[in-house]
């Protein structure tokens, strides 16, 4: 008896096994296809925004975080495709093209330090984590930081810290940062972050809807602590006048 | 059925049933802007009122089981509208539904259809009983008619009378059992054991209605909501909420993250806004009241665009803040120790909560003595014996980079050429006019009110108004400076001193350098520059004419400031990979132009389904029913021109959007109802001559009164509007009445041609009619937008026009 049922556990373990692995290979496929996807759109505008393509390492981050994980389990069907998605608490992930924009805007290094403000599901401080040395990820909403952070500890994330806390005044104890991210909406650009921002260091904002980035502020921070900021369309950089 | 048995026709049933569907439309389009968003609830309640067109095909459809049991469905159309009425809103809150998520998500436009299903149901229910009782009674349809027009009329006021006591869910539960109540009074054709069944079955349902639990009548604010998405925040809560027929007002505190709104401050600024309330309008457009403990709170104000015309004015003693809302200008105003502020505000709810409920906090006790805010539009404030040292307007609402041009379709007299026409007429000879706008990405607002401000200037007779301006913009706000007289070099200086050392960009000052703008924030180019340099050299029309967006200055008569859509960058935008393009025009016009399309679908097929039920057309008479379709089509699309024109027209006169709609409604639907009333009573005859002769009259008289509203309304508007109130809405009704009275003639006529000589195709009419009022909302914003409303008005009249000829051929129809 005890051997019929060590066969059967084994056969069925193996089963889930070589099941999930096929899950798991199935994923890989939609996310290089994602990837791919984020690769045409950038081919597109790539006329509009002076550059043929996302750097590399961006490409290469976006191709290995799970995305999957990030998604609520009954839209994991849909985690690939280029498009936000809900993840509940009047949030979304953001599409992945414009994560990679972002990221990409941000000129990640390895030896980094970024701060993130509003953490939300966590994807854009995993994709970041690959590229840097260390995040710092603030959320405000109590329920969503705490999920998201248990999240990212059991993925093994080990180089994103997070907290529940009002953005606003950042996290001094770990500035200054190479660059900042907020995604949070705002009615002018918090002074507390410039401060923290490093000199040559660069922070960025997206305006919008939950569903849709209108625009990107870029904040420059120069050597001399000479502060500018930039708004850049997601898609479209050209002039705004004449051409039609 | 005969006649002999039911010799009069339930009018009071159909006027408490009219009421009740008119208010309930109204209310729908709150419940919705408060839920979702009002660009939303347009489409949603466009598409619902196609119930009305619905129900027109379905009883021409089945008109013969319909009318032999007429008494019993009549009364359950009654009872299904009650009862739908709530319940079709419940379950069409229970749906998941995110219209933000409707452009990613193909499913949401399943939920969408369903929505339009069940909120068409109330609508179709009603429509049945006034069809049912036209056909049943048809030798009175003008009466019956005109009843339905008065008791729509009624209907209007009391919805606007009963949001001011009621919340709008509260609401909900009463209009539902006032339309139940019609069945009481539709029992006297009924047997003793029917009237007993009836009537228990009405009380029993009225019961259910009011029992129901309040759980399931709450709103369901959709999470995307600023409202929603702050209440998620630790320790934030609920201080008070106020509903009106204009908007819901929520007053939230969050005492462990402050709110900290400063629109545009600069990063220079040492300190940053105190402790404040959020104040969201219909769950968004969050805007703050600042908890003012010293002066020294207020500092921050110092360091936002919107400060600069008390640093270029001398010793301002008089300031004008028009949209004063929860009152961040007065404090601006009180930071420079301005000894007299007047301040204007449509919203008196937004005042109140400065003035009263939060006056301690807002610190109103320090200010009361030199603030008068006057609760009055901000064109329909006038002080004819004093000028003002500056006249200011800041940012209003939530950002417009959030708010993703949904707005687009919402009319605003606050930012046309004679808006700004009329402010700079209240300036003392060196005063200021101040407007500060939020800024949007890529430039399109501001670059409008630029346009309109040039404009006036011309207009009011300044020749070189390059010398009159000046423009500068922070971070996502930015400052129009207007002046009568041109700036002194002193007061260039200033400007040129205050945005230096606040990081704000210039944008325009006389005599400016290309070098100096552009520098802190940096735009992919400097437009704002180039387009100020284009338009005050007199090259407005090639800049306009090239730029991507549609940045003509608005006008009293195009009063569309936040549409910027242009067809000719359509193509562009929509070739822009993953849904940008929508980012790029916003979803205001898009809104529209679906609308549109859904609306001519639905009415296509609702009005071509009956035909395949009908006798296969001979030659002839397929030309008379496609003069039937015209005719119907015609005077359905010209009334709501001209009653949606006429809104907008009592905008300017009455100074508050309510009042216009509510006495335009009112008086549209009132005076016309008399106006069918007075065809029934010529009728009595029932001559076909007749019938052609007050159809010709309506015409002619409609196409004169409005021609002459077209030329003389703008003339008079100024003079109506310096009139005490009261006497402005009696203008506006007396204004209202003599076209109104003769609009509400050809739909009957058409009518009573209609029942002389082939009633089987009266519901068919009627459907035709209501297809064409829907279309009728959407087309004639559509067209205000590309022609103003005097060009919508226009078009009525030729609409009334084509009707009269499709009426000739009409009028010997036989089937």
């Amino acid at each position: 008896m005890a051997v019929k049922l060590f066969i059967t556990g084994v056969f069925v373990h193996l089963f889930l096994l070589s099941n999930g692995a096929v899950v798991a290979d199935e994923y890989r496929q939609q996310r290089q296809q994602m990837a791919a996807d984020i690769e045409d759109d950038v081919e597109i505008v790539a006329k509009h925004i002076n550059k043929k393509s996302f750097d590399t390492m961006v490409m290469q981050a976006m191709r290995t975080v799970p995305r999957h994980e990030f998604v609520p389990a009954d839209l994991r069907g849909e985690a690939y495709e280029n498009r936000p998605l809900p993840i509940g608490f009047g949030q979304t992930i953001s599409q992945p093209y414009i994560v990679a924009l972002m990221t990409d805007l941000l000129r990640p290094q390895p030896g980094q330090r970024v701060l993130e403000i509003g953490t939300g599901s966590g994807y854009q401080a995993a994709v970041l984590s690959q590229l840097v040395a260390q995040v710092y990820s603030i959320e405000i909403i109590e329920q969503l930081g705490k999920s998201t952070a248990q999240l990212l500890t059991q993925l093994g994330y080990g180089n994103i810290k997070t907290r529940i806390a009002d953005g606003y005044d950042g996290w001094p104890q770990h500035a200054p940062y190479d660059s900042i991210i907020v995604t949070a909406a705002i009615s002018h650009i918090p002074p507390p972050l410039v401060q923290q921002l490093k000199k040559g260091g660069r922070m960025l904002i997206p305006v919008g809807t939950r569903f849709q980035t209108q625009y990107l502020t870029l904040v420059e921070k120069d050597k001399q602590g000479k502060v500018t900021t930039r708004k850049l369309l997601p898609v479209i950089f050209v002039p705004f006048t004449g051409g039609h | 059925m005969t006649d002999n048995q039911a010799p009069t026709p339930p009018l009071l049933s159909i006027f408490i049933l009219s009421a009740a569907a008119l208010a309930y439309e109204v209310l729908l389009i709150r419940l919705f802007s408060i839920v979702h968003w009002h660009h939303f609830a347009f489409m949603v309640i466009s598409i619902a009122l196609l119930g009305y067109g619905a129900s027109g095909s379905l009883i021409t459809v089945f008109r013969h089981w319909l009318l032999d049991n007429y008494d019993r469905v009549f009364i359950a159309n009654i009872l299904l509208f009650g009862l739908s009425s709530i319940v079709c809103f419940v379950i069409v809150q229970h749906l998941p539904f995110n219209t933000l998520e409707i452009l990613w998500d193909s499913s949401q436009w399943q939920r969408l259809l369903l929505s339009y299903l069940l909120l068409m149901l109330p609508f179709f229910f009603v429509a049945n009983g006034i069809v049912l009782t036209m056909m049943r009674f048809h030798q009175l349809i003008p009466q019956v008619y005109g009843i339905d027009l008065i008791g729509a009329g009624v209907g209007a006021v009391l919805v606007m009378v009963l949001l001011q006591i009621f919340s709008a869910e509260t609401l909900l539960t009463l209009l539902a059992i006032g339309g139940l109540t019609a069945g009481l009074f539709a029992l006297s054709n009924l047997g003793k054991r029917q009237k007993r069944l009836t009537v228990s079955l009405l009380v029993l349902c009225m019961f259910a209605v009011f029992l129901m639990p309040q759980k399931w009548l709450d709103l369901r604010l959709s999470e995307y909501k600023g409202l929603a998405q702050t209440l998620l925040i630790k320790d934030t809560s609920l201080r008070s909420s106020h509903s009106s027929p204009v908007s819901q007002t929520d007053v939230v505190q969050s005492p462990l993250v402050p709110f900290r709104h400063a629109p545009g401050l600069s990063l220079q600024s040492p300190t940053g806004p105190p402790e404040q309330l959020a104040v969201f309008r219909d769950g968004d457009e969050m805007t703050a009241i600042d908890h003012v403990t010293d002066h020294r709170s207020l500092e921050y104000y110092d360091y936002m665009s919107s400060a600069l015309p008390y640093h270029v004015h001398r010793s301002p003693q008089d300031v004008l803040i028009l949209a004063s809302a929860t009152g961040a200008q007065i404090l601006q105003a009180h930071l420079y120790q301005i000894p007299s502020i007047d301040a204007v505000e449509p919203d008196k709810q937004l005042s109140l909560l400065i003035t009263e409920q939060y006056a301690d906090y807002y610190g109103w006790h320090n200010l009361k003595q030199k603030v008068t805010i006057h609760n009055i539009s901000v064109r329909g404030f006038s002080a004819p014996e004093k000028n003002y040292d500056l006249v200011v307007m800041g940012p209003s609402g939530a950002s417009s980079g959030g708010s993703a041009g949904v707005y687009a379709l919402s009319t605003s007299y606050d930012y046309t050429v004679e808006a700004l026409q009329s402010y700079l007429k209240q300036l003392a000879p060196d005063g200021l006019l101040s407007l500060t706008q939020w800024t949007s990405t890529p430039a399109r607002g501001n670059l409008k009110l630029f346009a309109a401000a040039v404009a006036a200037m011309k207009q009011n007779g300044i020749t070189h108004p390059e010398n009159n301006i000046t423009w500068i913009r922070s971070w996502n706000t930015a400052t129009l400076l207007l002046k009568n007289s041109p700036f002194t070099d002193e007061e260039i200086n200033r400007v040129r001193d205050f945005s230096l050392s606040r990081s704000f960009d210039l944008a325009w000052i006389p005599g400016i350098m290309p070098d100096e703008v552009n520098r802190f924030q940096l735009l992919q180019e400097p437009v704002f520059y180039l387009a100020a340099k284009s338009i005050l050299k007199g090259e407005e029309n090639g800049f306009i004419e090239e730029y991507k967006y549609d940045i003509q200055a608005a006008t009293d008569n195009r009063p569309y400031f936040n549409n910027h859509f242009r067809w000719s960058s359509l193509k562009e935008f929509m070739s822009l990979p993953g849904q940008a393009g929508i980012s790029m025009i916003g979803v205001g016009y898009p809104t529209l132009l679906i609308t549109l399309a859904q609306a001519f679908v639905a009415a296509i097929v609702l009005i071509l389904l009956p035909l395949s039920f009908m006798p296969a057309d001979k030659k002839k008479v397929a030309g008379r029913r496609r003069n039937l379709i015209i005719y119907f089509l015609a005077i359905g699309l010209a009334f709501l021109f001209i009653e949606i024109a006429f809104i907008q027209k009592f905008t300017l006169i009455l100074s508050q959007p309510l009042y216009a709609v509510a006495v335009a409604l009112c008086a549209f639907l009132i005076f016309s109802g008399l106006g069918s009333l007075y065809v029934q009573r010529r009728m009595k005859d029932a001559s076909m001559p007749i019938i052609s002769v007050l159809l010709r009259r309506s015409v002619i008289l409609i196409g004169l009164i409005t021609v002459l509203y077209i030329v003389v309304l703008p003339l008079v508007s100024s003079t109506i509007m310096a009139l005490p109130e009261t006497v402005r809405i009696f203008s506006a009704f007396v204004l209202a009445a003599p076209l109104a009275f003769v609009m509400g003639m050809p739909f009957p006529l058409g009518m009573a041609t209609l029942q002389q000589t082939s009633p089987n195709l009266i519901p068919w009419a009627w459907g035709i009619n209501g297809c064409a009022s829907v279309l009728s909302a959407v087309l004639a914003v559509l067209l205000a937008i590309e022609i103003g409303f005097n060009g919508v008005m226009f078009c009525a009249v030729m609409l009334y026009l084509v009707a009269w000829f499709a009426n000739r051929d009409t009028i010997n129809v036989e089937y």
